[in-house]
């Protein structure tokens, strides 16, 4: 019992960047229908800018107090700011023009992106793993004899505080109405007045900020990044969107945290070697039996 | 995805390769063929960029030198020594598809007559097919797995010219090795053990053969796990590992695919004050784990060359050279360099001062006997493998690792 618990709590933490990265993911296909593959990539990059910030502000090991609040605020902010400008070139340059194009197209565009992202950033930090600071203190809290770092809280608690904001985003703001009936019906929003650029641009916007989060989120957990760990991460939350219905903001989520919790789970009772083997088995399931994923049905409205 | 990725590097590889090559042949004149025959060349095939660079370069500067100091002291019959360094790691890790191509390239290069290389047992094994059909002299300085020179998986890299050993290595192998630790573990006290391997030829021969002996020597091995590719969270498994209470664990890997953020997240679910044993693949576990990687003990596939007195000049040499101490297989490039260049002088002196064929450099590496070297007499038997071969065991202080130990193997 105490074993499933950590199993649990262990799958929920990592599940809780999976859903921020397939977030990004469900968001861009919601809006335009395009499989955007640069997107792990663009979470790998949100890393990145984290460590860039932390170094700029000389943070190199445990903060506390208002240094810890200010330099992981700036961090967190400017790594998700710097990402979403890159969605939104990213869209600019490379899909925009492609819009009408036939579906392979801006597919294999999004291919060619992630390329360029990942040569980018191999010349940036090097092709080895870089150390990303430990700037997080990391006491740990015993709940029914589980230790709980303050780690697995606080990237746990900033990944639900962000979807909060996401959904409150989406639907109640004037700006989510036009994302929403973007998704929807293109050409109508576009004859009722709606910038549709715009309107996509913001979604690119919002998707790669939260990759960006995630970025920033996955450097303070792990305390090590590497310029290749998108093209994983990015895989496994595709698969959460495909499973939580893509195009489907809650089955995002939702997708999210139960890809992390099989792929614990799978390490735990089927042994490290069959965790990859279980999460995409899921993925063909999910296609075979349910292609509109886990919410994808209930919640026609996309985005 | 990633053999898309492969395919159009080795495209741009092959493109830039033909571009040298038009750039060769339009300013080469006659004067400067005639000079190009003097020339001989070691090619060299290691990691030099990528996760697995810091160990790949300090051990590409022991070949390097070796190569200086013979072209300082100059080659019989006048002949030129160069070093063809090639990189074969490919999106940041060693790649045998890369390890393959430079192989291939330097076949093509006629001036080419023996290969130090590669650091990787998985990479040596797509290059031996190539280096066997074409006669070309191998020496590895570090690859450890057995397959590489015994038994049918050995049998099988030589299907081309099954008569023909090109492949020789002057460090021991993954059953030695992983025995030598297996008995080292037994010695350190700890009676249960989990193992880790990451799925890779080198890990998991290692693992293995860890495995068996641990149980035979009378220790608990309380579990056996292999990782998945492409992933940095290894905490599931750790809480698993954890619920056994072992008194060690075993990683059958290299630093790259696993071995330093396993030792990191071993902090994060209670482990870090239980001891990390693996073989040479971790010996730059500190570069990811830092100082976390005191705890960790791991063993070289040789002798420790700061103790051997053979091996001062050899220190000193390296470091007035390159200004920083030796890395883990600095002292074995540099005495897999000296055994090419040894049968190459050999064979120039045998042919009069002439070019050597590459059938007769090989024949003189084969026949390679009680050379000196930082590492001790290196002499072959008939599969490739060293004879009296030497394992020695470091931990880590500081994040810095320290000798302990080392114990002779009686060959097979």
């Amino acid at each position: 019992m105490h074993e499933f618990l950590a199993q649990l709590i262990n799958g929920i933490s990592l599940g809780s960047i999976y859903a921020l990265i397939a977030l990004g993911y469900t968001m861009v296909y919601g809006i335009i229908g395009l499989i955007n593959f640069a997107h792990g990539d663009v979470y790998t990059l949100g890393s990145f800018f984290s460590l860039a910030i932390l170094g700029l502000l000389g943070a190199t090991g445990e903060l506390h107090g208002p240094a810890l609040v200010i330099d992981a605020g700036l961090a967190l902010f400017g790594a998700a700011l710097l990402c979403g400008i890159a969605g939104v070139l990213i869209e600019r340059l490379a899909y925009r023009r492609l819009r009408n194009a036939p579906r392979l197209a801006p597919l294999i565009t999004a291919i060619g992106v992630s390329f360029i992202l990942e040569n980018a950033m191999q010349v940036w930090k090097g092709p080895s793993p870089v150390p990303f600071p430990a700037i997080l203190p990391n006491p740990a809290v015993t709940v029914a004899g589980v230790a709980i770092s303050l780690q697995q809280f606080v990237v746990v608690g900033l990944a639900i505080a962000t979807m909060l904001a996401l959904q409150l985003f989406v639907h109640g703001t004037r700006v989510g109405r036009a994302m929403r009936a973007t998704a929807q019906d293109r050409d109508a929003a576009q004859l009722m007045g709606i910038d549709i650029n715009k309107t996509i641009a913001i979604t690119f916007l919002i998707g790669s900020a939260l990759a960006g989060v995630a970025g920033f989120v996955s450097g303070v957990y792990y305390q090590s990044t590497w310029f290749f760990n998108g093209f994983g991460a990015g895989l496994k939350a595709f698969t959460a969107a495909v499973l939580g219905g893509i195009g489907n903001l809650a089955g995002a989520m939702l997708g999210g945290f139960l890809i992390g919790i099989v792929e614990s789970f799978a390490t735990w009772l089927l042994g490290g070697q069959w965790s990859n083997v279980a999460v995409f088995a899921i993925l063909i399931l999910a296609l075979v039996f349910r292609p509109s994923g886990l919410l994808g049905e209930t919640l026609p409205e996309k985005v | 995805m990633r053999s898309m990725k492969s395919v159009s590097r080795n495209l741009l590889a092959v493109a830039a390769a033909a571009g040298l090559l038009a750039a060769c042949s339009g300013g080469s004149s006659g004067a400067s063929r005639v000079a190009a025959s003097r020339i001989v060349k070691i090619g060299i095939d290691l990691p030099l960029s990528g996760a697995d660079a810091s160990v790949g370069i300090s051990t590409e500067q022991g070949a390097l030198l070796a190569i200086e100091q013979a072209q300082k002291k100059g080659l019989p019959g006048g002949f030129t020594l160069r070093a063809d360094p090639l990189d074969d790691s490919l999106q940041g890790v060693h790649s045998p598809q890369q390890g393959a191509s430079n192989v291939r390239s330097f076949v093509s290069d006629a001036a080419v007559l023996a290969v130090v290389g590669p650091y990787n047992s998985n990479v040596a094994a797509a290059e031996i097919p190539i280096t066997n059909a074409a006669g070309l002299a191998q020496i590895g300085p570090s690859v450890v797995s057995d397959g590489l020179t015994l038994g049918k998986a050995a049998a099988n890299l030589r299907r081309a010219n099954p008569a023909r050993n090109a492949f020789f290595r002057v460090c021991t192998t993954d059953s030695l090795q992983g025995a030598a630790l297996a008995r080292f573990a037994r010695k350190l006290g700890f009676g249960r053990i989990y193992v880790i391997d990451d799925n890779e030829t080198y890990g998991l021969d290692l693992a293995n053969r860890f495995d068996h002996d641990f149980r035979r020597l009378g220790g608990t091995v309380l579990g056996h796990d292999h990782l998945a590719q492409d992933t940095q969270d290894f905490k599931s498994l750790l809480i698993k590992i954890a619920a056994t209470k072992p008194d060690a664990i075993f990683f059958g890997g290299v630093t790259s695919t696993g071995g330093g953020l396993i030792r990191k997240q071993m902090f994060d679910v209670g482990l870090g004050r239980v001891p990390f044993i693996g073989g040479d693949g971790i010996a730059d576990l500190a570069t990811v784990a830092g100082k976390l990687a005191d705890g960790a003990y791991f063993t070289l596939a040789a002798p420790n060359a700061e103790r051997l007195p053979a091996a001062r000049a050899f220190l000193k040499a390296y470091t007035a050279r390159y200004h920083e101490p030796i890395g883990p297989y600095s002292a074995n490039a540099y005495a897999a360099a000296q055994v090419a260049i040894a049968a190459i002088e050999r064979a120039i002196a045998a042919e009069g001062g002439a070019v050597p064929t590459r059938a007769q450099v090989l024949a003189q590496v084969a026949a390679t006997h009680n050379l000196q070297t930082p590492i001790g007499p290196v002499s072959f038997d008939a599969a490739g493998d060293i004879q009296n071969p030497v394992i020695s065991l470091y931990g880590f202080k500081n994040g810095t690792p320290y000798f302990i130990s080392q114990s002779n193997l009686t060959t097979k």
